[in-house]
């Protein structure tokens, strides 16, 4: 089916219909053959574009195709600033620098369209590192936990109460007297292992053939 | 005039899945007359307008007569501009419009009748693309184009056009859909193709009726076999899946040589001892086992039941590659028995080799490499260390016990190294790593069994259907078996069969028949 031509209005109502960040990705990947043959001079368009498709990869956690994708933009739309804002979290992520992330999301100056996808990025990522801290601590202390979340490092260390209470939100307790915070492990089912099937679909395919 | 022509053009609509008005015979008939009636010269004036008529026909509907007609405008344009790519075929152009559309509609049935015509128009498509540097474009149609096609295992010309693509355009995930597939068949030669089939067939096997005389490729040397592997390996390497182009670099470097070995099979062989400690912290000896040493303890006594990879390359193959990678070798040595200074010196001395080799990117990756094996190794020793203890026995990026910190806790978060982190009481206290599994909580520890238990069960169910399927191929089900028994009791009987009916009555018998010619 052919898709309607990619303007800027078709591209935030595709932003803000997609149902999930799979379909977000889905439809902008169908989009960039579109953006393939627009003219790199219309900056505006493929800037916000690109942006929003750089972060349908990370909502994705799709990072090594997010890099690939900055390598393949046009080259006019990799100076201006949302994608170069792009290319500074990208690095961040890379590095898995928390505290960079959440300051680039927060305080670099993105597109007023774009708000909401990076908006939702921010909740994303914050989830999923709750997560991961949850499964790797078995002790973490306050300030620590909320530079990992976003949160101010200074006031969770001085045992701040609304960020104790986010905390303990999630079902993790807190300890006054040692002052540590132990989180309760995410039980979460596993990703279906796809590798696995294919590996054994190798074998019982060169025992048939 | 035109109405006549798109008559006959829109004579031959293709087959809705699982029809029955028409039968094989005469759909396979209208189909070789239709084709017949394309190959006419001058069947459309060479005046016409493409739109003319590529408007009137469907893409999925008339594939062949679209085929056809496309090709026609293509050469008419090419001939008319006297340029291989003329605007109109470029990305953009009204005919390469027609084009993509065509390469993501056709009906498959339709083409086998046509195949080399539609790889010329995968080809025509692609160079375009790569003409105008938007070599991106041509990719994702190649694939869709041969995901349409569906060739089951099938390396064509086509396969290796897709991966040259995926890596000049830097697009990497796109490809996956077709490196994914497992191939294991060449066209095979007019010769051996079993006559029993018509191609129109639902229920041929693509691999009887894709043949070489059919042109589905171009003509296929060891090299590009190679090449395929190669390329494919390196898309996985830009994704970081270790596992996939670890498997992809087997099949080049165990590739069967006589004498001379191929400068692809060396380049392989260097990324492959980079990939391998780049991915597991050794050299390890074979694919298979590296892909399934992770997913469960269960599976871990095949590793004793499969020859290393050293064992599977000739000692002459092997005598060249130890010779021309050296470098890599000593690298991979030092890496190996955590000698981070040795290590660093053979990288230093390799510098000119590297980038010779266009391998500086991997390299760069052994130093994070390095000390995450380190602190993997550590839990075979420790079962908890402060962040101090680690960074005196690791290395290389981290300065301070807070950047170790940082780096041990992304690989626990990331779920590479198994271990738990805990901070002591006081604020500048100590981190600790705990790397022994009974340190996990309860919690943890069912839920790890309960993710063993899944991956199991999906293992166990993956190799049911291999074992159906390969009881299929083999004959060796049930019903087969049981029907063996009955032919054996009716050819002692074969009076009252012939009488009864029976034998003929078998549209299972037939394909019994067809199976033993696979």
């Amino acid at each position: 089916m052919d898709l309607p031509p990619l303007s800027l209005d078709q591209l935030f109502a595709v932003l803000s219909t997609a149902p999930t960040p799979a379909d977000l990705y889905k439809i902008l990947s169908d989009y960039e053959e579109q953006a393939c043959l627009i003219s790199p001079k219309e900056v505006e368009l493929l800037s916000a574009f690109y942006t929003i498709f750089f972060f349908s990869h990370l909502l994705t956690d799709q990072i090594e195709e997010a890099r690939a994708l900055t390598k393949r933009m046009p080259q006019p739309i990799l100076q201006t600033d949302s994608v170069q804002n792009c290319l500074l979290l990208l690095r961040a992520v890379w590095q898995s620098k928390h505290a960079s992330i959440y300051k680039i999301l927060r305080e670099l100056p993105w597109p007023e369209r774009a708000q909401s996808v990076v908006q939702s990025y921010e909740n994303h990522f914050q989830q999923k590192t709750l997560k991961e801290v949850s499964n790797s601590y078995e002790a973490i202390r306050p300030a620590a936990a909320a530079t990992y979340l976003g949160l101010d490092p200074t006031l969770a260390q001085q045992g701040d109460q609304e960020i104790i209470q986010r905390f303990t939100a999630c079902g993790w307790s807190w300890d006054p007297e040692t002052q540590l915070l132990h989180p309760k492990p995410v039980v979460s089912a596993p990703p279906k292992d796809n590798g696995l099937q294919r590996e054994l679909s190798r074998v019982m395919a060169l025992i048939s053939h | 005039m035109m109405s006549d022509i798109l008559t006959r053009l829109s004579a031959v609509p293709s087959r809705p899945h699982g029809a029955t008005e028409t039968t094989d015979e005469t759909y396979d008939r209208q189909l070789r007359d239709l084709v017949t009636y394309l190959k006419q010269p001058g069947l459309v004036p060479s005046t016409t307008d493409p739109n003319e008529y590529l408007q009137v026909l469907s893409p999925s509907t008339h594939s062949l007569s679209f085929l056809y007609l496309l090709r026609f405008h293509i050469q008419q344009a090419q001939k008319r501009t006297k340029r291989d790519i003329p605007d109109v075929l470029q990305p953009g152009g009204i005919l390469w419009k027609w084009a993509v559309r065509f390469l993501r509609s056709f009906d498959p049935i339709q083409i086998r009748y046509s195949i080399h015509e539609w790889r010329q128009l995968v080809e025509v498509v692609a160079s375009a693309a790569l003409t105008t540097s938007k070599s991106f474009l041509a990719l994702k149609v190649t694939r869709d184009a041969l995901e349409q096609l569906g060739l089951c295992g099938i390396f064509t010309s086509t396969h290796l056009l897709l991966v040259r693509l995926a890596l000049l355009s830097s697009s990497y995930t796109y490809a996956l859909p077709i490196t994914n597939q497992l191939l294991y068949h060449f066209p095979t030669d007019a010769d051996h193709v079993h006559h029993g089939y018509l191609s129109c067939s639902e229920h041929a096997p693509t691999t009887t009726l894709v043949t070489n005389a059919s042109g589905i490729s171009s003509k296929l040397t060891h090299r590009d076999h190679l090449q395929y592997f190669l390329y494919s390996a390196m898309i996985y390497m830009a994704l970081k899946k270790w596992d996939e182009a670890c498997h992809c670099l087997n099949a080049v470097i165990t590739s069967p040589t006589s004498n001379a070995v191929s400068k692809i099979m060396v380049e392989a062989y260097k990324k492959w001892i980079l990939v391998n400690l780049l991915g597991y912290g050794k050299v390890i000896s074979c694919s298979i086992v590296v892909s399934l040493h992770d997913v469960g303890a269960w599976l871990i006594d095949l590793n004793a039941q499969i020859p290393p990879t050293s064992k599977m390359i000739a000692p002459h193959v092997m005598r060249v590659y130890q010779s021309v990678a050296r470098p890599y070798i000593s690298v991979a040595e030092a890496f190996e028995k955590g000698e981070l200074q040795k290590m660093i010196t053979e990288i230093d001395l390799g510098q000119t080799m590297w980038q010779a080799d266009k391998n500086t990117g991997l390299v760069s990756q052994l130093f994070e490499a390095y000390d995450k094996f380190v602190i993997v190794k550590l839990g075979k020793t420790f079962s908890a260390l402060t962040m101090a203890d680690v960074l005196q026995r690791t290395s290389s990026t981290a300065q301070s016990p807070l950047q170790i910190e940082e780096f041990v806790a992304s690989l626990v978060m990331s779920g590479a190294l198994r271990a738990n982190l805990s901070h002591t009481p006081h604020e500048n206290g100590t981190t600790m790593l705990r790397l022994s599994l009974g340190s996990r909580s309860d919690t943890c520890r069912q839920e790890h069994i309960r993710a063993e238990l899944i991956r199991a069960r999906t293992a166990l169910n993956a190799i049911a259907q291999g074992v159906t399927q390969t009881d299929q191929t083999l004959e060796l089900s049930r019903e087969n078996l049981q029907f063996l028994a009955k032919s054996q009791k009716w050819s002692g009987n074969s009076d009252k069969i012939s009488s009864s009916g029976e034998a003929g009555g078998g549209g299972d018998i037939d394909e019994d028949i067809m199976g033993d010619g696979q």
